[in-house]
């Protein structure tokens, strides 16, 4: 269980960090999404015990993370700025990583530098970007994590080795009840992974919830009238709406039952309801009021 | 067993539990067959395990299957009673709506009366 608590972290004046609460639940995968520079890689660098925050709490069951040694040596981190020591291979790295971390699975890394079909000879600062990546997967996987903390992870990796890396990450959850937190703008495949949504602006935890919670709350419907009577959607708590021809297209933030009694009480021609992408939920929540950003998806 | 649409707008959670019931309806998975864990089903459709979780447990609050603990789930034997009211008032609003794009489309009551005759037939309701 990670539980972050009214942190605040300013660099040389500037706010990163206000207030934020963050909590991943044991075995769960919760995904950090946000714009950029809404202080994502800032808040996983403090998760990890990288910075030390200015004011509030970060604690992994219970204990604080910052110089936490024991808890460090059972998390797994991949940045999104990789490092690897110049003149080493991978082969190489993986004997500094079984030094560091005590939970090394020999084994596991034997089986995933076949399955990346990684070269175990060349040197990992002459990888590819892609390949780095994968390579970086791969002794974190092997140091057995059981937090596992990911920022963009598959930005840069072709689909076949997402899939691959996804599999992996699933497996760990399913049988050793691993605790994933990741960041990443891919929210389509984070919808398919994630059970916990995190959304950031401005260095603010906007929204916290479970993910089918926050998608049963908010939905797209189309409606049509005979002739539309005063106050139809009185009630509904409209997010945006707009006419095409006679039909209203509507955003609202409310209970599927709610809706659905209210629509039909004036019996309509047309209605549909339709849940809202993790996308969708993403720009209405951030990007609402901004009529440049609503013309552009709109 | 079957495959997921990411691209849908229907939750992982709701198109597992679709799949499983449309699995139990037509009869693929009969009374008592044992589903896949939990673990094992994510595993294949990598899938969150906390999503299958739930998948099956509304499976299970539907009445469609059972769980033994240390054993694994199983599928139910149906009972009538335990048919969702919502649920059905959903699936004859839908019946509803196709009959009367059928009737659109220039279909005629013989033609939309076979059609029902049809699938009682195949079911063997009607004999």
């Amino acid at each position: 269980m990670i539980k972050v608590e009214g942190v605040n972290k300013k660099f040389d004046g500037f706010q990163a960090l206000q207030d934020l609460d963050l909590n991943v639940k044991k075995g769960s995968i919760y995904g950090l999404v946000g714009t950029n520079g809404a202080g994502k890689t800032t808040i996983i660098k403090h998760v990890t015990g990288v910075l030390l925050q200015d004011t509030g709490t970060i604690e992994i069951e219970g204990e604080p993370v910052y110089e936490n040694i024991g808890i460090k040596s059972r998390m797994g981190y991949i940045p999104d700025d990789l490092f690897f020591f110049s003149p080493y291979n991978i082969r190489e790295s993986s004997r500094f990583f079984k030094s560091v971390y005590p939970n090394w699975n020999e084994e596991r890394y034997e089986q995933m530098v076949k399955r990346f079909d990684l070269s175990e000879k060349g040197k990992l600062s002459k990888f590819s970007k892609g390949m780095q990546k994968q390579a970086a997967f791969i002794l974190t996987m092997s140091s057995m994590p059981e937090y596992l903390i990911l920022d963009e992870p598959i930005d840069g990796l072709d689909p076949i080795i997402r899939k691959l890396v996804w599999k992996y990450v699933i497996e760990d959850v399913a049988e050793r009840d691993m605790t994933v937190l990741v960041s990443s703008h891919n929210l389509r495949e984070m919808e398919g992974i994630c059970d916990s949504i995190g959304i950031l602006s401005k260095g603010r935890m906007m929204i916290e919830r479970d993910l089918d919670e926050l998608k049963s709350d908010i939905h797209k419907i189309q409606v049509a009238f005979e002739s539309k009577p005063d106050g139809a959607y009185q009630g509904l708590n409209v997010l945006h709406q707009e006419n095409r021809g006679t039909v209203d297209l509507l955003i609202v933030r409310n209970k599927r039952e709610v809706v659905e009694d209210i629509i039909k009480k004036n019996k309509p021609l047309v209605f549909d309801l339709l849940p809202l992408s993790l996308e969708e939920i993403f720009i209405y929540e951030l990007g609402g009021g901004d009529s440049e950003i609503e013309s552009i998806i709109f | 067993m079957f495959q997921l649409d990411l691209k849908s707008r229907t939750s992982i959670y709701e198109q597992i539990v679709d799949n499983i019931k449309e699995l139990i309806l037509s009869g693929v998975l009969r009374a008592e067959d044992k589903l896949p864990s939990v673990r094992e089903l994510s595993k294949t459709l990598t899938v969150n395990p906390n999503t299958t979780q739930k998948a099956y447990r509304e499976l299970e609050y539907q009445g469609f299957v059972y769980t033994v603990s240390g054993l694994g789930t199983f599928v139910a034997e149906r009972v009538a009673e335990k048919i969702d009211p919502k649920r059905l008032e959903e699936l004859k609003e839908e019946a509803g709506r196709l009959v009367r794009e059928l009737l659109f489309l220039g279909l005629g009551e013989r033609e939309i009366r076979a059609l029902f005759e049809d699938v009682l037939l195949e079911r063997g309701v009607l004999s």
